[in-house]
């Protein structure tokens, strides 16, 4: 239940702040590669920076830590590179990634609140479908 | 490509509202996720603070093992009751918006078309293991797999764009 509130508070100051600061974690790169535009890029680097300053800092409070994380197969670095890749490419298409189209569908844009709709269909048709078939076709 | 004008025009916005740069909100977002994930039991797994993708999916399978009785893959984290981020996120963007003056019903692209990148999109997320944002907060926490990861978005959104660019300049 902890998780639960934790969750939902953190989602709301974010997606306040997300609304305020139009953040996109895949906008960054397209924004300066498009037009040298580096403020969603900023944004980027930021969260990336802050994390890494965090995780140690947070564990040394008493906080939970993290890792030590295992090397990963080719099986396992491979799917991440096909399922990355896929991420990068269609949020591009979409106009934004995961939280972007979130805070979009929330502000009115009807095709971000179907992107939603396809997102949480997407969870099931993963884990009823896509998954098993990975499993049954992977070594 | 008026979308993606409006989506990249800089906060300038003329109407009122708290004005926040996406460098606040990227520092805040890492902060929250790290707390909520080391602090406030996000977790197992490791660096599962934050995650559109995961928490979604934590939330929409859960309710539907519930309503359902079927054995959907949920994270450890929301075995007794999902994790809310992506309710939080849409409440928090509702209320901005509201307040600022800058809620409008909007129709840029067919739904049927961004119904199916919403599913592309989240099938890829659950095979890499993290949305954007947990690919690179994975990656922060210094696991090889979640730069991996960071790093083949990166170049998927690199193609992406030249080849909007490309289709644009046609």
């Amino acid at each position: 239940m902890t998780a639960a509130v934790a969750t939902l508070v953190a989602g709301v100051v974010l997606g306040y702040l997300g609304q305020r600061s139009r953040m996109c974690f895949v906008g960054g790169i397209r924004d300066f590669m498009l037009v040298r535009d580096g403020y969603l890029l900023r944004g980027l680097a930021a969260f990336g920076l802050t994390a890494w300053l965090a995780f140690p800092l947070v564990a040394a409070i008493g906080g939970a830590g993290v890792g030590p994380f295992g090397t990963p197969d080719v099986v396992t670095a491979a799917l991440a590179v096909l399922g990355g890749f896929g991420v990068g490419y269609v949020s591009t298409l979409a106009n934004g990634c995961p939280f972007r189209q979130h805070v979009l569908a929330a502000q009115g844009v009807v095709s971000s609140a179907a992107y939603l709709a396809g997102f949480f269909a997407g969870a099931v048709v993963f884990h009823l479908w896509a998954a098993p078939l990975l499993l049954r076709l992977l070594p | 490509m008026a979308t993606v004008v409006d989506s990249i025009a800089p906060v300038r916005s003329r109407r009122t509202g708290v004005r926040v740069t996406a460098t606040v909100t990227g520092i805040v977002g890492a902060l929250l996720a790290v707390i909520a994930g080391s602090l406030f039991d996000v977790r197992p797994p490791d660096a599962y603070g934050l995650c559109m993708a995961c928490h979604a999916r934590d939330l929409v399978d859960w309710t539907v093992n519930a309503a359902a009785g079927t054995r959907l893959t949920v994270a450890p984290a929301s075995l007794v009751f999902p994790v809310l981020t992506p309710i939080g996120v849409l409440l928090g963007a509702l209320l901005a918006a509201r307040t600022s003056g800058e809620f409008r019903w909007q129709h840029p692209e067919h739904p049927l078309k961004t119904f199916l990148y919403g599913v592309v999109v989240m099938n890829c997320a659950l095979l890499a293991g993290g949305c954007s944002i947990r690919l690179l907060l994975r990656t922060a926490a210094g696991e090889t797999l979640g730069l991996i990861g960071f790093g083949a978005l990166a170049a998927g959104v690199i193609v992406a764009t030249q080849w909007l660019r490309w289709r644009a300049a046609r």
